[in-house]
């Protein structure tokens, strides 16, 4: 086979089984939705499936589905995580639509989650990369989604293909290449997206290096992008948010602020190089004001931290891998506070704070400009975006306001 | 017995005067040279801190982690950095200068002495710095690495691997040194020996209930559907 329309690629090192009921979900999606279209399923973690590709050496899953795809010059590519439980023969037409039919390059998904779930993406990298390329991609770092052979050449081209991105980054690289470079972007509502593992062995402080990490280096190659847009909007969504019942997820927060306090006693060192000393002092003294159930910390300070951790991640004030295992307490500090404050909350008032949380990192955007140039902040002026009420259906570019 | 008053008088006063003819062109000779020296170091310096006033040093003082490990704060910079290894560098040079316008044996064997170890007291120098770079890359990933797992005492954890590796920095420095190596080789396996003997007595003893307590608690942790929820929902 030389050529195919459609190419699906089954992403995430998963056992036989796992892989074996994600390959007949999309073969059922590929028969029913697009039968008239040629269509290969490519599955990189064991040689591929139907198609005979080389694996590269240490490349990822994604690039061997994309040079696949590439090679078969299809017109359209969806990638589906075979570790997540929820995958339906309907995600294949809900990612391959978008960009066969409306002429989308990148088909982001959209899952329907418990209030507590996705809290790195709710907390750090949907905002931060909504605040920094002015897309509301949410989240920004699924293993699912949909791409032209425009943005998958692009993506070839590229040479950090070895870098952090391609374990855990994969979703927020491509989405931060796409708004970056003025792809065309979308969504698809794919329903509920519970993971049946976050990885073999990956812990907490993995996982944030890769994910954070993939973020701050980005925001060095897409410096002028993201400096002159400001504010926010939406952009088109596919199929209908479903309203499901989820499994409930409890945490122990408890536990999470006990790390925070050992971690500001044996942290304190780091976080002072890593952090501007006055947001440095507030964060040291949160470990000792409140009680658990009264534990807080903050939006504003929230995203200072985090804007502080950019800055350092681009300055390398520390070792990045420090710097990055440094900021695991202190996102649990922030995933608990957000916790006890939403505990009584539906999932609308969570999203409400979500949405808030949001608002401060477009805000705050100024004393990340400062931070990272090393410039004293000057009044922020409001931008035509930011003042604008967010319309679903627009996706038309971010204003760059230079 | 004034007239031997006056001669012991005099020859005082000769020995003095021989002495101040002998030794004060020479101390002299010596002032004038660290004087120049230091107007020399001091001009050096701020030519030498022009000249890397840029940021790229700095970056690379930042990325290979010199920078915090000679200023914990992170604030240094490379310019001025430089511009200190020029100074002290031409004051000693001019202090050796100096000594050797004396031009006494004692004086000549120092200089000499001091000439002969200068590359020597450079590679140590280097030896220990490069230690002070590694004991502070692996403490603070250590250190991390503690806090997020839980470990008791992080710190000390931390503090631990940093005075090992310093102490294997300052062992190798002797060594290539030749200064008392052997006494600093017996001690650091005598150190690594102790703490070795000493950390498998404790877990023999007294420290595998602990343990066994402490990868328990962390086994039942994982296994804590609240727990795993947090960990696999992330």
């Amino acid at each position: 086979m030389s050529r195919a329309d459609i190419v699906v690629g089954i992403a995430g090192f998963q056992d036989a089984a796992a892989i074996s009921r994600a390959v007949c979900v999309v073969d059922a999606g590929l028969a029913k939705y697009f039968p008239q279209y040629t269509a290969v399923i490519v599955n990189p973690a064991a040689g591929t499936h139907l198609l005979a590709v080389s694996h590269p050496p240490s490349g990822s899953a994604i690039r061997v589905i994309f040079q696949a795809a590439g090679r078969l010059r299809a017109r359209a590519c969806a990638v589906v995580d075979a570790g997540l439980g929820s995958l339906t023969p309907e995600w294949v037409d809900l990612l391959v639509r978008p960009v066969l039919h409306a002429g989308f390059d990148f088909v982001a998904p959209h899952y329907h989650r418990h209030k507590f779930d996705g809290a790195i993406t709710n907390s750090i990298v949907y905002p931060l990369t909504r605040a920094l390329y002015g897309y509301r991609v949410r989240p920004p770092t699924g293993g699912d989604f949909g791409i032209s052979n425009h943005l998958l050449a692009r993506c070839l081209e590229r040479n950090d293909w070895e870098s952090g991105a391609a374990r855990y980054g994969s979703g927020v690289w491509i989405t931060t290449i796409a708004v970056s470079e003025g792809f065309r972007i979308c969504q698809s509502c794919l329903g509920a997206g519970w993971h049946a593992a976050i990885g073999s062995g990956a812990g907490l402080a993995a996982v944030l290096k890769h994910l954070a990490g993939t973020v701050f280096s980005l925001m060095e190659e897409y410096e002028p992008v993201w400096r002159r847009r400001n504010g926010s909007r939406d952009v088109d969504l596919f199929g209908r948010p479903l309203d499901l019942s989820i499994d409930p997820i409890e945490a122990g927060v408890e536990g999470m602020l006990r790390l925070f306090r050992n971690a500001c006693t044996g942290l304190r060192e780091i976080w002072a190089l890593a952090m501007q000393p006055g947001v440095c002092r507030e964060v040291l003294a949160l470990a000792s004001r409140a009680s658990p159930e009264h534990f807080r910390l903050s939006d504003e300070l929230w995203v200072r931290i985090i804007y502080d951790f950019a800055c350092a991640h681009k300055n390398r004030s520390l070792d990045r891998g420090h710097l990055l295992g440094s900021l695991a307490p202190l996102y649990l500090a922030r995933a608990a506070s957000f916790m006890l404050e939403t505990e009584t909350l539906y999932s609308a008032g969570v999203e409400e704070r979500i949405e808030r949380l949001c608002r401060v990192y477009e805000e705050l955007k100024p004393y990340l400009v400062a931070n990272w140039t090393g410039t004293p902040i000057r009044p922020a002026v409001p931008s035509p975006v930011a003042a604008r009420a967010p319309t679903s259906g627009d996706v038309s570019h971010a204003v760059d306001t230079a | 017995m004034l007239w031997t008053l006056r001669k012991i008088i005099e020859g005082a006063i000769d020995r003095l005067t021989e002495q101040l003819m002998t030794y004060l062109p020479p101390l002299l000779a010596a002032v004038v040279i660290l004087a120049g020296a230091w107007i020399t170091a001091l001009l050096v310096r701020w030519i030498f801190q022009r000249i890397f006033k840029g940021i790229e040093l700095d970056r690379w003082l930042r990325r290979t982690g010199i920078s915090t490990m000679i200023d914990p704060t992170g604030r240094l910079k490379g310019a001025r950095l430089v511009g200190q290894i020029v100074y002290w560098s031409i004051l000693a040079v001019g202090f050796l200068t100096a000594l050797n316008a004396f031009n006494t044996q004692l004086t000549s064997r120092m200089v000499e002495r001091a000439v002969l170890l200068l590359p020597k007291a450079a590679g140590a120098v280097v030896i220990v710095l490069a230690g002070m770079w590694l004991a502070q890359y692996l403490g603070r990933g250590a250190l991390v690495w503690a806090v997020n797992e839980e470990i008791p005492s992080p710190r000390r954890v931390a503090a631990g691997i940093r005075c090992l590796i310093m102490f294997a920095a300052v062992v190798v420095a002797s060594d290539y040194l030749q200064f008392a190596e052997h006494v600093f080789l017996a001690a650091f396996i005598l150190v690594v020996g102790a703490g070795a003997l000493a950390g498998g007595l404790a877990l023999g003893f007294c420290a595998r209930d602990a343990l066994t307590r402490y990868l328990a608690g962390q086994q039942s942790r994982a296994g804590q559907g609240a727990e795993r929820s947090l960990w696999t929902h992330l």
